[in-house]
């Protein structure tokens, strides 16, 4: 190099960019619209074959609603309220982060109202069935594609506000509170968390006592840790909210109960003895108006209690047909699993819009070159760079199945489900947003400098969607309840000597099985090895924790704190059961698929989805249900199928059904939206 | 064996003038009002390509002789081949059509339509996908196909869905005339030039040597007018104005906005309520003419032309037209080329009559591959050897 002169780097480069179009680009009979010798967008359309129907790959991923999506989407597409912006000659919406909160805020505000005319939430509370709620999930993951902020207000308006009038009220509240819901007339907010008490629910502080010469409940918040915290819409909008709050009658405490509080007069001006303050500035979902409440011995009608569960006659008796307060409180918490589900879901769309943008990008920025005065690389042709981002493509199609499931079990829960959707969804709420939060920090660092652009998505998503991983449910806790709930199965089981049954842990009735000694590819690709690797694992932490919590317990510990001590364990087998859950929901729907061109597709990524589960956790090698040969083995296989996957990339997130416009510059003409003439705009 | 009569077609229905690095091409079936004919559009793709490759060829000007630009694809020609033939012997017709489309939408080098007088259906398919449309004071647009019995094809699920607010969807749905400043104000026309000074245009433009949209848009700046927008304009229904209180200013957008073509239906009898507004009531009148079946498929198809690229539109529309061509779904094409082309009697029997017949499983079934081994989708011409302006990179 040092031997080269300045003249001879120039027309080495000359030549180096003119290869770039003569391999590539160049027009035959020349074109003069490129007068210049530069870098051209190359659009991945024109250059990469998608040998299987987009069309039906996306049905596999978004399953139900599609027109109801594509409505939606184009609703959005088409107001200028969803802020559309031309870059590089495409439309892209995406809220104004430029914005201060307040306006943020109010923009939401007037989306909804834009939504709610064009009929987008008709029948949202007022009808009932699996059909609506599977129009509603479809309309919150397409809302939250354009931004969190605005699925969470509407979420936290019908499912948290709306669910709880539906849920935990009786006749008397929804004829009165659910067409208002529905059509906005009232906006509903959710006070459960408090500053000192978040996902430990039985332990908040604020009191409702009931007043049997007024026939009413004084709601009082006793203390500064007993003020409610985060709740959304609380700080702006909403007019009235659900309080969960002990209930205490006669001097006694009956639990955790809720009741409706007017927060708003219909002016909007904060009801007397409510106090209401901001939470201020958050490192995202700044479109939502989160707030804090203060209760002053507010006074309510007693039928402001929400007594599905439980009710308080005039003369103040307390009467609830479920006797165990445990019981009692599990039944109050159990409708609230649709969050979970929102959420999951929510963070698998998110991931997809990551991996879209990342995908896209790296079929069209070019980095260096394997042989000098060739043309550089795509950044996808890169092995490293498949190995980076193709497993985490892989896991979001198994994990957009699984989410999938979850609704559908959702849906159709019954009474004997309900424990099975509480577990399940769990361990998915916690994986999949853990999943979304590492996609995105992995595509930004894919996207390079242009990642850390908000425009770009990618890198501003991480802030949006951070908070997934803590509420409705600490992901940690979450993960903990899901062990716990394993560990009572396995010792019901044990104890009662009773086969396994539910969970998907009825293999465990079977005996141990046996992993191959030599590890072919053909075998590692094979869904039997996988699914057998995968229950191996989950079978064994099982049995493992099982045993060190006995151990503790022998030892004099008791039953809370050897769960506190078993923690790793608790976590490495929350992660076992959920991986496994979501392959074999995977390994289902591929079996929806017919042979062809698609099949195959979704089967390498089926095995890659195992493989990189296997590749990832440690446990795989600590206990030894992998050799190191059969770890390196399995390594290699995941590096060939990254590999095999490259040529199906941008079908692959194509099929997300994520429409351009709700992608970013970077995905497109990257260079024409960086133009001089772009940026005087 | 191609008879003389398809020889002679092929180069005598579409002229060519040759000016310096300009070349002219005049669509000349006048009697016809120029529409398009298998030859036609033949030559027209055969023409465009060579230009593509033709260094001397910087510029493409597209015209209609007589009094219209163009008033849509031979229709009528293709029922007669079905007719004769098959289906897919019709089918062929649109293969050429949509891949000339096309290659118009992703073209390297600008094209000026000059769309005096009718441009409607197929004429918008040479036209619109284009880089420049110049609108003139005589210009009729139309997408007419769902009173047909079709719906609106040629890639017109790419412009439409992209007009602002939901104009596509009125546009397309009722089968809306728009005149020349209607089609400059929602972005059908790039430019509106008076009649009278078209020929000073063409002649600006013969003296082009170079491909840079930029300069052939400032030359044709220097003709253009900015022309009154009528007052019971339908454009003006459609967007949303802050600063008037007038209640039907956004009638378009609050209408064509519903989901489904029954909510838009009833939005419509909503709007119309109390009030006598012919312009609402034609509306309606349009829609309830029109083959609830055709109605149907077109929003379909404008909501997902949307949120796709202009390939993808055309690939989808192309299945979409077969199924029409071959008839098993709905018959409603052949009725109503023969009530309004053959037999003119201008009352067609559409099959089911009424939209809330149609499921969406039927609806569902138009936007599937052809059941037939021996039929392929529609197979685009590679572009990947060319290096593509701006605007046609944002249409993939």
């Amino acid at each position: 190099m040092s031997s080269e002169s300045p003249t001879d780097r120039a027309s080495r480069r000359t030549r180096i960019l003119s290869n770039h179009l003569t391999t590539s680009d160049l027009q035959v009979g020349g074109n003069s619209l490129q007068s210049n010798i530069c870098l051209s967008y190359s659009p991945p359309e024109l250059h990469e074959k998608i040998e299987f129907e987009v069309r039906k790959m996306r049905e596999l991923l978004d399953v139900h609603n599609l027109q109801d999506r594509d409505w939606l989407f184009g609703l959005m597409m088409q107001s200028k309220l969803f802020n559309p912006q031309e870059k590089g000659g495409k439309v892209f919406v995406m809220p104004d982060f430029n914005h201060t909160k307040e306006q943020q805020r109010e923009m939401t505000m007037k989306r909804i109202e834009y939504l709610l005319e064009r009929g987008v939430f008709d029948g949202w509370l007022t009808t009932r069935g699996p059909e609506t709620e599977m129009r509603k999930f479809a309309f919150m993951e397409t809302l939250g594609i354009f931004d969190q902020s605005l699925a969470i207000k509407i979420g936290v308006h019908f499912f948290l506000w709306g669910g709880a009038i539906q849920f935990f009220g009786t006749k008397r509240h929804h004829d009165k509170w659910l067409r208002d819901t529905e059509t906005y007339r009232i906006k509903g907010c959710f006070a459960m968390t408090e500053l000192g008490h978040g996902s430990n629910v039985r332990g908040i502080e604020t009191v409702a006592t009931y007043d049997p010469k007024t026939d009413e409940f004084v709601i009082t918040t006793p203390c500064e840790s007993a003020q409610k915290y985060w709740i959304g819409g609380a700080a702006n909008h909403a007019t009235h909210t659900v309080v969960f709050s002990q209930l205490n009658i006669n001097g006694r405490n009956q639990g955790v109960h809720a009741f409706i509080v007017q927060l708003r007069d219909f002016d909007g001006n904060i009801c007397p003895n409510i106090r209401i303050a901001d939470c201020g500035h958050k490192i995202g979902l700044n479109g939502v108006d989160n707030g804090r409440i203060w209760f002053d011995n507010v006074r309510i009608p007693r039928e402001n209690l929400l007594n599905s569960v439980a009710d308080v006659t005039p003369d103040g008796q307390y009467k609830s047909a479920i006797q165990d307060p445990d019981q009692r409180f599990a039944a109050f918490l159990a409708p609230l699993t649709s969050g979970r589900v929102t959420i999951s879901l929510s963070a698998i769309y998110s991931a997809q819009i990551g991996l879209a943008i990342a995908i896209r990008y790296a079929l069209s920025r070019r980095a260096f070159s394997f042989v000098p005065n060739e043309p550089e690389v795509l950044l996808l042709d890169y092995p490293s760079h498949q190995r980076r981002l193709l497993p985490l493509v892989a896991k979001t199609y198994a994990m957009t199945c699984a989410g999938n499931y979850l609704k559908k079990m959702y849906v159709k829960r019954t009474p004997e489900s309900n424990k099975t959707i509480h577990v399940v969804s769990s361990g998915f709420k916690a994986v999949l947003t853990w999943h979304n939060m590492r996609t995105l920090q992995e595509c930004r660092e894919a996207c390079g400098g242009q990642g850390l652009k908000t425009e770009n998505q990618v890198g501003h998503l991480k802030g949006e969607y951070d908070v997934q991983s803590t509420f409705e449910g600490d992901n940690n806790v979450l993960m903990q309840q899901v062990s716990k709930a394993l560990l009572g199965e396995f010792i019901a089981a044990k104890k009662k000597n009773k086969p396994f049954k539910g969970l998907g842990l009825e293999y465990m009735n079977e005996p141990w099985p046996v992993i191959p000694s030599q590890l072919t590819s053909d075998i590692l690709r094979s869904s039997n090895f996988q699914i057998t690797t995968l229950r191996l694992r989950e079978r064994d932490l099982l049995n493992r924790f099982a045993a060190e919590m006995s151990q503790h317990q022998s030892s004099g510990v008791n039953k809370e704190y050897a769960f506190a001590l078993g923690y790793q364990l608790a976590e490495d087998l929350g992660r076992a059961f959920s991986d496994r859950i979501i392959f074999e929901t995977f390994l289902n729907d591929e079996g929806t698929v017919s042979t062809g061109p698609m099949k195959d597709v979704v089967g390498k990524l089926r095995s890659l989805y195992a493989l990189t589960c296997m590749e990832e956790d440690a446990a795989f090698l600590r206990y030894g249900y992998l050799s190191t040969e059969k770890a390196a083995a399995v390594r290699a296989e995941v590096a060939k199928l990254c590999s095999e996957l490259r040529p199906h990339a941008l079908g692959l997130v194509s099929s997300f059904g994520v429409p351009g416009a709700f992608l970013s510059p970077i995905a497109f003409n990257w260079i024409d939206s960086n133009a001089w003439s772009s940026s005087s705009a | 064996m191609a008879s003389q009569n398809s020889v002679m077609a092929y180069n005598d229905q579409v002229l060519v003038e040759e000016k310096s690095l300009t070349r002219i091409l005049v669509l000349n079936r006048p009697k016809q009002l120029n529409a398009l004919s298998y030859p036609m559009i033949s030559r027209l793709l055969d023409l465009f390509v060579a230009y593509e490759a033709d260094p001397n060829v910087k510029l493409i000007i597209l015209k209609g002789n007589g009094r219209a630009f163009c008033a849509g694809g031979d229709v009528a020609a293709v029922v007669h081949d079905i007719r004769k033939a098959n289906w897919k012997s019709g089918a062929q017709f649109f293969t050429k059509e949509f891949t000339l489309n096309y290659v118009i939408a992703t073209y390297t080098k600008p094209q000026v339509s000059i769309l005096n007088g009718i441009v409607m259906g197929g004429g918008n398919g040479v036209s619109m996908h284009g880089r420049f449309r110049v609108a003139t004071e005589t210009s009729v647009f139309a997408m007419p196909e769902t009173a047909l019995g079709l719906f609106p094809d040629i890639g017109a699920s790419y412009f439409l869905s992209r007009l602002p607010g939901f104009f596509g969807e009125y546009v397309g749905l009722t089968g809306a005339r728009l005149d020349g400043a209607e089609m400059l104000a929602c972005g059908l026309a790039t430019h509106f030039v008076p009649a009278t000074k078209l020929s000073l245009l063409e002649e600006a433009l013969y003296k082009v040597d170079s491909s840079d949209s930029n300069i052939i848009s400032a030359i044709i700046d220097c003709y253009s007018q900015q022309p009154y927008l009528k007052d019971q304009s339908a454009y003006k229904r459609s967007v949303l104005s802050p600063h008037s209180s007038h209640f039907s200013l956004d009638v378009i957008d609050r209408c064509f906005s519903r989901k489904t073509v029954e909510d838009i239906l009833s939005a419509l009898e909503r709007e119309s309520m109390g009030k006598a507004d012919d312009w609402i009531n034609n509306t309606i009148q349009s829609l309830k003419k029109a083959s609830p079946t055709s109605l149907k498929i077109s929003l379909r198809s404008i909501r997902e032309g949307r949120i796709q690229g202009v390939g993808q539109c055309l690939t989808r529309e192309f299945r979409m037209v077969c199924h029409f061509m071959e008839g098993k779904l709905s018959k409603d094409f052949f009725e109503g080329c023969r009530a309004i082309l053959l037999d003119k009697d201008r009352n067609p029997k559409w099959e089911p009559a009424r939209l809330e017949l149609i499921s969406e499983g039927m609806v569902e079934q138009f936007f599937s591959r052809m059941d037939d081994e021996e039929w392929d989708d529609l197979k685009l011409p590679s572009r990947s050897n060319f290096v593509l302006p701006r605007h046609a990179i944002a249409k993939l």
